[in-house]
């Protein structure tokens, strides 16, 4: 029973990594000037959409790394410690930046999609059928 | 080396409710390797065998999206201009600012990517040209500000449907975000993982494309 699990597991990260071999291989072959890992998730988006593959075939391996995906934050982060003279010259300029940015990216987003989103309900009023 | 990765793997993952374990995690290891005296230059070897999942964990991303068709494709209109209204104010307004305080061009570059998931984030900071440390902790630092004021700040602006909540979030917090959106509700949990993939792919498509016109 638990073999079986850890066995689906790594077929289905090794069907992801062969996804992401060929998003890469695909880039480096058209010397496009997009990453080969977001080529792969489009490529596996299409595949799922068109059912040459199925959901199951990747679902648990999917979920697992999405779950932990901030886990990969980790050895890169970690480089921050060789950033220290950086982070003490223009420390507070960055925090500024970063607060103000986040705020102003999250205002336009959410005030953009809300405002479009009551005008589509607006519309639909008495069309229940979309209720989520 | 590879002891060291483990002990934090588990110190990383249990104490989670409490604060990001990302950033706890990256506590721990750097403590560990400052206590130690271990120069950065030997946990390489194993941040590489780290760094390779990033690949196939970013084509996971495609679960979710697909997940989600259905409530993306209703919503067609306000998520495409949300998202791309979030990903342009959010980079212009970071630029700008650092422009007119003088910050150097490598910053300014590496600041044009933080509000993208890590393992795209790291791949475009490579065709960019930007510093793979630095967009690291600009994003793990975006994602911590953006979980923490993201739902204050749609309350104050009344945003009050999960879509759009969800879709902020998202969009500038990916990761991080989408873990505090999905303590709201499942549909902005669902929304803002969406959102991220959307986010990443958006971002990495143009940018490479638009950065050298104005550098």
């Amino acid at each position: 029973m638990k073999a079986d699990k850890i066995i689906k597991y790594l077929l289905q990260i090794t069907g992801l990594i062969l996804i992401n071999k060929a998003g890469f291989y695909i880039v480096e072959l058209f010397e496009l000037r997009i990453p080969g890992n977001v080529l792969g998730m489009i490529l596996l988006f299409v595949l799922l959409w068109t059912r040459v593959v199925r959901l199951e075939w990747f679902e648990g391996a999917a979920d697992f790394l999405v779950r932990h995906l901030s886990f990969f934050f980790v050895p890169i982060s970690v480089g921050l410690m060789t950033l220290g003279g950086l982070i003490a010259e223009n420390g507070i300029q960055l925090a500024v930046i970063l607060v103000l940015s986040a705020i102003i990216g999250m205002v336009f987003a959410g005030g953009t999609s809300h405002m479009l989103v009551k005008r589509k309900e607006g519309k639909e009023t008495g069309n229940s059928a979309h209720d989520l | 080396m590879l002891a060291y990765l483990f002990a934090r793997r588990a110190a990383g993952k249990y104490p989670s409710p409490l604060t990001s374990p990302v950033f706890l995690s990256t506590v721990i290891v750097i403590a560990v390797l400052l206590f130690l005296n271990i120069p950065y230059k030997k946990y390489e070897p194993a941040s590489e065998i780290m760094t390779y999942f990033l690949g196939p964990a970013t084509v996971a991303l495609a679960v979710p999206l697909y997940r989600q068709r259905k409530i993306i494709s209703a919503y067609a209109v306000p998520a495409l201009f949300g998202l791309i209204a979030g990903i342009v104010s959010t980079i212009i307004s970071a630029v700008f600012i650092a422009y007119l305080l003088n910050l150097s061009d490598l910053i300014l570059v590496s600041l044009t990517i933080k509000s993208i998931t890590i393992p795209v984030a790291s791949e475009v900071a490579r065709i960019i040209g930007a510093d793979s440390i630095l967009v690291a902790a600009f994003v793990m630092i975006t994602g911590m500000l953006g979980a923490m004021i993201g739902p204050f700040l749609m309350n104050t602006m009344k945003i009050d449907d999960p879509f759009s909540r969800g879709l902020a979030i998202g969009t500038i917090a990916h990761g991080i975000g989408t873990a505090e959106a999905a303590r709201e509700g499942e549909l902005q949990g669902a929304v803002s993982g969406a959102a991220m993939g959307m986010a990443a792919i958006i971002t990495s498509l143009f940018l490479p494309i638009i950065l050298p016109v104005f550098l």
